[in-house]
C-alpha cells in the first residue's frame, strides 16, 4: 500500500477516527448506493485524495451492489453449493425477478451475492436485511416475504478442560499481570508453539517476538476476524459467543509486545459479530479488564472494532491492514512485515481470532499444560466445524491427531448415503476423497496429502456432487475474490475459471501451466493456494472433470 | 555485502534488492511493474529468479539480498513460469502490444509468440478528453505504475486503481477524466506506462498514422 496515502490519513486523523471505507459503508446503508457526493464526503472525512476514495468504492462487494428498499443477499459459499448445487440461487433470482447484483426498476427489491454467511450448519442461507434465514424452506419464506431468524449452530468440546469453548474469564491476563513480565509471557507463548489458526500456520510467538524487537513507541494488536473461508464459522462462534476470550487474548498480546491498542476487523457478512464484540468491550471496560492501568499494573489496553465490506482477500494480513485504514483491500509485498511496519506504519501483531483465543489458557496454565492437550500431534486444541450435509453439524473443540474418519463419521455423524469427499480448511484447502479419511487431522499429516488445517472447516460432499461443477464453483470464487494486484492471480484465476465455465473439454497442459504460475508466482496465499483443491480434484476425480 | 549472480561474485550495498544485484552484474530481467523511480511493487511477477535455499523462485524486485546469497537468473522453473505470466498478460489484451512499448520488449526477450491462452479481454474504452493525454483502458494491465508515479513522484494523487481481480483498471479522479481530477498534466503516468494505455496524444496520433500506413 502507498506509504504516502497512509501518512495522509495518519496526519488527518488518529487511528480510531472514521475511515473513508466506513463513510462509504454508511452511505450504502443510508441510501442504497455510493454517489459522488458520498465519495467527496469520504475524502473530506478521511483525508484521502478523491481518486483514492473512488478506488476504494469500486473494490468492496458491499459498495458495488445497489440496494433496494428490501435487500436480499444469497449465500454462494461452498456449504450452500454442497447442499443443492446452487439451486437456491436460481430459485431466489427467478422468484424475485431480479438478477444477482441487480435492483428492481421500481427500487423495491435487490438481490446480491454473498460468500459466506457462516450458517453452513443450515444451508442454503440467505439474508433479508439484517436477518439471516437458512435451511429448508428459507427460499420459499424469502419469496413470501416472511423470513425467520435461523438458529445459530450448537457447539461442544471433546476435551475435559476446554481451551476455546469455556467463557473467557480474564484469569490468564490477571495471572500474567500479577506474576509475569512481558518477556516471560512471550517465552510461554513461544514454548507453547501456537501455530496460527487462520490458515498460514505461522507460529504466533514468532510474530510477537518480531513485533517486540521492532522499533517504535506505538504498536498495535490486530485480531483478524475476516473469516472469509466459505464453510467456516469458527471465528464467528468465538466473536459472537465467546468474545471475552478473544479480547483477553488481544490484551495478552498487547502486554507481551508493548501495544496499548487493539483492533478487531469483523466481516460484514456476519452482522452479529461487531455488536457482540462491542458489547463485550463495554463490559470488559466496566469490569476493569480493559482501559487505563488495568488492575493497577501500569498496563493499559483498549480495543476498537471495525467491520469490513465484502472481500475475501482482506483476510490476508497486509490487505487486512489496508482495509482497517479504509483503503482498497489489496495485498502488499512483504517485507516489510506488519510486525515491522503495520497499521499506520507502526509495528503490528496480526493474529487470527482463534489463535488469540488460545493465549488465555497458556497464560493461566502454562505452555506445558497446553502442549499436553494433543499428545504426539500439533500443540493445543482446534475448533472444527461441519456443514449441513453431516448428521450433526456444529462447532466442536477437538484434539489434534484424531483421524478425519473419527471427526466426520463419529463426531459429526457422517453423511446420509455416504461421504464422497471433504474439503478441509477453506477454499485453499485440498479435497480428500472418502478413501483417504484415515488421514489424521494435524498440520503435518494434512500437508502431506496436499491439504491443510486452515481455518478448520470441514465441508462434506455427498455422492450426488458433480466434481466438475465443484471445480467451477471454486474457481469462480477464486477469480471473483482476487484482489487484482498480482498478475498470475488476476489473470490466471480468470482463465482457469473460463476453462471450466462451458462444458468444453479442458486442455490439461494449459491448466497445468496456469496452476503452476499461480502456485509459484502469486503474491499471496489466495493465488498460491487456489490450485490445491483443483490439484486434489485432478488427482482423485480426473474422470469427472472433463479433461481433453 | 557479497552475492553471487549466475556464478559471478559481486559486492552490493546493504539493503539492495536482488534485481539491483542482477543488474549490477550486467544481467537483465523482464519487468513490467518495476520502475526504478518508484518503490518496488511486486505485482507483475516477471522478474522471478531462483535463490539458493528458497523452495521456489522469488521476485527479484521485492527480495532483499543477503550476505552470500546465490542467485540464478536462468532457472528453468522461473523462466517457464515467467513465460506463462507474460502469455496471460497477452491474453487479456485485444491486440498485440505496440512495438515500442516495454511490454513488446519483454515479450520479445522471452521469445513468446501470441501466447497459449484465450479468454475475455478488456473492453475498448478510449478517453481523449484531455488535450495532451489519452487513456486507452483496454490496454491497462494494472501494473499500478501510473498510480504510483502520480503518488510517489508528482504527489498529485490524481489516479487510482479501480475494480478488483480481472476487472482491475485505472482511472483519474472520480472516474471523471484527467481534466476534472487533481491531475497537473505532468505526463509522469504516460512516461512510465509499459503498454501505452496512457499515452501522449501526439504519440497516439503517430501510432494511428503508422497503423493506417500498414493497413
Amino acid at each position: 500500500m502507498s506509504s504516502n496515502l497512509v501518512e495522509l490519513i495518519r496526519r488527518h486523523h488518529g487511528p480510531v477516527a472514521r475511515t473513508a471505507l466506513q463513510v462509504l459503508k454508511e452511505a450504502v446503508e443510508d441510501h442504497g448506493e455510493v454517489t459522488d457526493e458520498d465519495r467527496l464526503r469520504a475524502a473530506e472525512v478521511s483525508g484521502l485524495p478523491e481518486a483514492s476514495v473512488h478506488g476504494v468504492s469500486t473494490f468492496y462487494d458491499d459498495l458495488l451492489q445497489p440496494r433496494g428498499r428490501r435487500h436480499l443477499r444469497v449465500c454462494t459459499g461452498t456449504a450452500c453449493f454442497a447442499a443443492d448445487g446452487d439451486l437456491h440461487v436460481e430459485e431466489l433470482a427467478d422468484g424475485l425477478g431480479v438478477g444477482l447484483g441487480e435492483r428492481s426498476a421500481d427500487g423495491s427489491v435487490s438481490l446480491a451475492e454473498t460468500v459466506c454467511l457462516g450458517f453452513c450448519h443450515s444451508s442454503p442461507a440467505l439474508r433479508d436485511g439484517d436477518r439471516v434465514d437458512a435451511g429448508a424452506g428459507a427460499v420459499e419464506r424469502a419469496l413470501r416475504g416472511n423470513t425467520s431468524e435461523a438458529p445459530e449452530p450448537g457447539w461442544r468440546s471433546t476435551l475435559a478442560e476446554p481451551v476455546l469453548t469455556e467463557p473467557g474469564r480474564w484469569l490468564g491476563l490477571a495471572r500474567a499481570l500479577a506474576e509475569m513480565t512481558p518477556a516471560q509471557l512471550l517465552d510461554e507463548v513461544l514454548a507453547a508453539d501456537v501455530r496460527g489458526r487462520g490458515g498460514a500456520a505461522f507460529p504466533a510467538g514468532e510474530k510477537w517476538r518480531f513485533a517486540c524487537s521492532a522499533a517504535g513507541e506505538q504498536k498495535f494488536v490486530v485480531a483478524n476476524g475476516d473469516e472469509g473461508d466459505p464453510g467456516s464459522y469458527i471465528d464467528k462462534y468465538l466473536m459472537e459467543r465467546n468474545p471475552q476470550l478473544v479480547l483477553e487474548g488481544m490484551a495478552l498480546a498487547g502486554y507481551a509486545v508493548g501495544a496499548d491498542h487493539g483492533f478487531v476487523l469483523t466481516r460484514s457478512e456476519y452482522p452479529r459479530s461487531k455488536p457482540a464484540l462491542e458489547r463485550a468491550v463495554e463490559s470488559a471496560r466496566r469490569e476493569g479488564h480493559l482501559g487505563d492501568d488495568i488492575s493497577g499494573s501500569g498496563f493499559s489496553f483498549d480495543v476498537t472494532v471495525l467491520e469490513g465490506a465484502g472481500s475475501y482477500v482482506v483476510g490476508e494480513e497486509t490487505a487486512l491492514l489496508a482495509c482497517l485504514e479504509g483503503l482498497r483491500g489489496t495485498v502488499s509485498a512483504r517485507p516489510p512485515f506488519p510486525a515491522e511496519r503495520g497499521l499506520y506504519g507502526a509495528p503490528t501483531v496480526v493474529n487470527n481470532i482463534e489463535t488469540l483465543a488460545n493465549v488465555p489458557f497458556i497464560a493461566l496454565r502454562g505452555a506445558d499444560a497446553y502442549r499436553e492437550i494433543s499428545p504426539g500431534a500439533s500443540t493445543g486444541s482446534k475448533l472444527v466445524c461441519f456443514n449441513e450435509r453431516f448428521a450433526a453439524p456444529g462447532v466442536y473443540e477437538v484434539r489434534f491427531g484424531e483421524t478425519l474418519r473419527e471427526l466426520c463419521e463419529v463426531l459429526a455423524g457422517g453423511i446420509r448415503g455416504g461421504i464422497k469427499a471433504v474439503q478441509i480448511g477453506g477454499p485453499l484447502g485440498g479435497i480428500l476423497p472418502s478413501w483417504k479419511l484415515d488421514t489424521r487431522f494435524d498440520f503435518d499429516a494434512l500437508a502431506a496429502e496436499g491439504c491443510m488445517v486452515g481455518h478448520g472447516s470441514i465441508v462434506g460432499f455427498d455422492e450426488r456432487t458433480d466434481m466438475r461443477a465443484l471445480t467451477r464453483h471454486l474457481l469462480r470464487f477464486g477469480a471473483h475474490e482476487s484482489c487484482g494486484k498480482c498478475f498470475p492471480c488476476r489473470i490466471g484465476l480468470r482463465r482457469a475459471h473460463e476453462m471450466f465455465e462451458s462444458d468444453a473439454p479442458v486442455d490439461r497442459d494449459h491448466l497445468e501451466a496456469v496452476l503452476e504460475a499461480l502456485e509459484v508466482a502469486s503474491l499471496c496465499a489466495h493465488g498460491g493456494g487456489m490450485p490445491a483443491p483443483i490439484r486434489s480434484l485432478l488427482e482423485h476425480f480426473p474422470e469427472e472433470l472433463g479433461l481433453g | 555485502m557479497r552475492v553471487d549472480v549466475d556464478g559471478v561474485e559481486l559486492e552490493v550495498a546493504p539493503g539492495a534488492s536482488v534485481l539491483e544485484a542482477v543488474e549490477r552484474a550486467g544481467g537483465r530481467l523482464p519487468t513490467l511493474c518495476f520502475d526504478d523511480r518508484l518503490e518496488p511493487f511486486g505485482a507483475c511477477r516477471t522478474c522471478l529468479v531462483a535463490v539458493e535455499g528458497a523452495p521456489a523462485p522469488v521476485p527479484a524486485c521485492t527480495t532483499r539480498c543477503r550476505e552470500g546469497m546465490r542467485i540464478d537468473t536462468r532457472d528453468e522453473t522461473a523462466t517457464r513460469v515467467v513465460t506463462t505470466v507474460v502469455e496471460l498478460v497477452l491474453s487479456e489484451l485485444d491486440r498485440p502490444p505496440a512495438p515500442d512499448t516495454e511490454l513488446a520488449r519483454v515479450v520479445a526477450s522471452l521469445g513468446v509468440a501470441a501466447g497459449r491462452f484465450t479468454g475475455a479481454t478488456h473492453e475498448v474504452d478510449v478517453d481523449e478528453r484531455h488535450p495532451y493525454l489519452a487513456f486507452r483502458h483496454e490496454l491497462c494491465i494494472s501494473c499500478g505504475r501510473c498510480v504510483r508515479a502520480c503518488d510517489e513522484v508528482q504527489g498529485a494523487f490524481a489516479l487510482t486503481v479501480t475494480g478488483r481481480g480481472f476487472h482491475s483498471n485505472v482511472t483519474a479522479g472520480l472516474d471523471s477524466g484527467f481534466l476534472d481530477s487533481s491531475c497537473v498534466s505532468c505526463g509522469a503516468c504516460a512516461d512510465t506506462c509499459p503498454t501505452g494505455a496512457i499515452i501522449e496524444r501526439r504519440l497516439l496520433t503517430l501510432e494511428r498514422e503508422r497503423d493506417d500506413d500498414t493497413d
